[in-house]
């Protein structure tokens, strides 16, 4: 019998360089298509992936694990286009994709450990998959679990609180290069998250915050919020010349800030100083830029370099973190394990089901004058006896998952009450304790 | 011998405090910088007591000749440095800036026979001269200074590399603008000191009228200030050019100092 497995194969910031990096990222509007497309090879039932400006990764369920994993890499190959993909990817199956589903949403695998916005980028990938219809049991059991592991290690740990989140690292940034950020004006271009907090960052500071985007009514609404004025992308060689700090993070496939822009600007802005920060994936602004006299650019990889130099309090509080999501694989595992009871807890209380009805259906006719009432007393006490009686037997079950005897047990307890179990045919049921469930599936037949 | 003695302590001093803010610049370590900041403190006590004990002794005022002036230099860098560092968060620059203050007072002790001014040159002219060129090379010390440090952390902020050295450094746009302040004070001050220094020339009338090399310097550091201070209203020129500017202008200075210094050893 063959039960459904995770794999997870991908590349991120410790793989892969940002131009690769910025070819892979899927815009929010494809990743439907995408997520339908890949379950339609049918070499996977359950898919969902994660595209940030990190990382590109793919998480599938799938009975072959190894046809399931193929069909991620040509997916992302075909993404690709010529360049070779095999040295940068990485795969991992079973526990261990589960550990690294874990770890990402805990921003353990971050660029900057502890920073908060990766929580939400997995959340929204994973609600881009069940609108696509292409979760199912594990992944959404694995995902749940992750945001309630991302959580636990926020609030267990110190890690989020000694994290240096890109967006503040963009703010420190900027108070090496001008010092008081009080009256200083930034400008915001795109409406990414990460953007987002990088604007409240350098609002927080005294910064005038000037939010420029393609859409009026999103540049208002976000200038709203941070008390800033809005404007739109045909104000950006204007604005730019004003501006002394840039954050970008634009959904744009290609460079939003080009070198030629800049050049009027930097003459129109008579040469002052110009901090840039791209944090979007695929980059908005032409790394030229970054040669202009007085404008210094960064983007995301570049961001790493100052995020680095973790002290020691912060890796005893990383090494916390690990733990916690080490135990939270484990709690997952038994669960993943005690899945593959539940068509054999089903079959078993089905055939016990099947036979405690069958003796009172040949019973009842000779039991004189049984009213409704005694019938359904007589339906009770039939109940509470196959409960009782299967209550050892799955208790054994359950436990014997967690061993390696598990198989060997679940194979005798078929054999023995010879139930015809084939996984492939059940989906499993949906969330929580199989034996709970099985109750529930053999009340839901009575 | 008391002039010796307070001489080379105040140099010895110096040469600690630049130490010890070398090493704070390489390794961030707080005491380092406190250390060095109190020896440049204690540097410049010894220092005035040079100058004083050297014109108790000798009868030399602290304008009385080049090497007098160098030394009367070097003492006001270190004093409006120590100024500045109650203001700004300036403590690495003192790696840059000692070693200028150590040098100007080595060459006031290059050779302590004192030429006098010959009696033509002195006029009511000459301390005023001699005052504005005193002042225009501390401001210029201290703009080379802080030049420096900008062309520094422009470096590492262009390569990435932030790790300590960057962190230590004030914000560039601040030492833009602080460096610009000390060369538009410097400026005048040097342009007086050239008019001042070609109207006390001639009164010489050594013959020596026209462009010596040490008069083509000064010029030469006169045009890099002026570029640098001209090229900033008329195009907004700053930043990594306005502090080479500023650097070359210094070290056209320096020359003109050293010329000096061994004109009038030869004399």
């Amino acid at each position: 019998m063959s039960q459904r497995e995770l794999v997870v194969v991908g590349l991120s910031h410790r793989t892969a360089p940002l131009a690769l990096r910025e070819r892979l990222a899927v815009p929010a509007e494809e990743i439907g298509a995408d997520l339908r497309g890949l379950v339609a090879t049918g070499a996977l039932d359950e898919t969902v992936v994660v595209s940030t400006c990190n990382r590109v990764e793919v998480y599938v369920a799938a009975r072959d694990a190894r046809a399931a994993a193929q069909a991620a890499r040509a997916w992302l190959g075909s993404r690709a286009a010529t360049t070779p993909l095999e040295p940068h990817l990485y795969e991992h199956s079973g526990g261990e994709a589960v550990q690294h589903a874990f770890r990402v949403a805990a921003s353990l695998d971050s660029m900057v450990v502890g920073e908060p916005q990766i929580l939400g980028q997995v959340k929204d990938a994973f609600g881009a998959a069940e609108a696509a219809g292409t979760t199912g049991v594990l992944l959404s059991r694995c995902f749940q679990r992750a945001f309630a592991v991302a959580k636990r290690v926020r609030t267990e740990t110190g890690i989020a609180a000694g994290a240096v989140s890109v967006s503040s690292i963009a703010c420190e940034l900027a108070a090496k290069v001008f010092g008081r950020l009080e009256g200083r004006r930034v400008l915001v271009v795109g409406a990414g998250e990460m953007a987002e907090a990088a604007a409240r960052h350098l609002r927080g500071e005294g910064a005038r915050i000037v939010v420029l985007n393609r859409s009026r009514e999103r540049a208002e609404a976000l200038a709203r919020e941070y008390g800033g004025e809005a404007r739109t992308l045909d104000q950006l060689a204007a604005e730019l010349a004003l501006a002394d700090v840039v954050v970008s993070s634009t959904a744009s496939p290609g460079f939003v800030i080009t070198r030629e822009l800049m050049q009027g600007v930097v003459k129109a802005r008579r040469h002052r100083l110009m901090l840039l920060v791209d944090i979007a994936v695929p980059r908005d602004i032409d790394p030229r830029v970054g040669d202009l006299e007085n404008v210094f650019l960064y983007d995301v990889d570049q961001l790493e370099s100052v995020s680095r130099g973790a002290t020691d309090a912060r890796r005893r509080e990383a090494d916390a973190a690990e733990r916690i999501v080490l135990e939270e694989v484990a709690e997952f595992e038994t669960w993943r394990r005690s899945l593959a009871l539940t068509p054999t807890i089903v079959a078993l209380r089905a055939r016990f089901r099947e036979v405690v009805a069958g003796e009172l259906a040949r019973t009842a006719p000779r039991l004189a004058g049984l009213g409704d009432e005694e019938r359904q007393h007589l339906d009770r006490m039939a109940d509470a006896i196959v409960n009782k009686l299967l209550h050892q037997p799955l208790t054994e079950l359950k436990r014997s998952a967690d061993h390696d005897d598990g198989a060997r047990l679940l194979d005798a307890a078929q054999r023995l009450f010879a139930l015809e179990v084939d996984a492939a045919e059940r989906r499993p049921v949906e969330e929580g304790d199989p034996i709970a469930a099985s109750h529930a599936v053999a009340e839901g037949k009575r | 011998m008391l002039v010796t003695a307070t001489f080379l302590s105040a140099s010895a001093l110096y040469a600690l405090s630049g130490a010890f803010y070398l090493s704070f610049a390489a390794r961030g370590a707080e005491r380092a910088s406190r250390w060095a900041t109190g020896a440049l403190g204690v540097a410049v006590v010894a220092h005035i007591a040079f100058l004083a004990s050297d014109y108790a002794v000798g009868g030399n005022l602290p304008t009385a000749d080049i090497r007098q002036m160098l030394a009367t230099t070097s003492l006001l860098v270190a004093i409006g440095y120590l100024t500045a560092l109650r203001r700004y968060r300036l403590a690495v620059l003192g790696a840059f800036i000692t070693p200028v203050t150590l040098l100007l007072l080595l060459g006031a002790g290059f050779h302590r026979d004192v030429a006098t001014v010959p009696e033509p040159v002195r006029s009511a002219l000459l301390p005023v001269h001699i005052g504005v060129n005193i002042l225009g090379v501390v401001a210029f010390a201290l703009a080379f200074a802080v030049a420096l440090a900008y062309v520094i952390q422009e470096r590492l902020l262009r390569r990435k590399q932030l790790g300590g050295l960057f962190q230590r450094m004030p914000p560039l746009d601040e030492l833009d603008s602080l460096g610009l302040r000390l060369v538009t004070v410097g400026f005048p001050l040097l342009t007086v000191g050239i008019v001042t220094g070609a109207v006390v020339a001639s009164r010489l009338g050594t013959g020596e009228i026209g462009l010596t090399p040490s008069r083509l310097t000064a010029m030469l550091a006169w045009v890099c200030f002026g570029a640098v201070l001209g090229l900033r209203a008329l195009a907004g020129f700053r930043g990594r050019r306005a502090a080479i500017g500023t650097m070359l202008g210094f070290a056209c200075a320096l020359v003109v100092l050293v010329g000096y210094v061994l004109r009038a050893e030869a004399s």
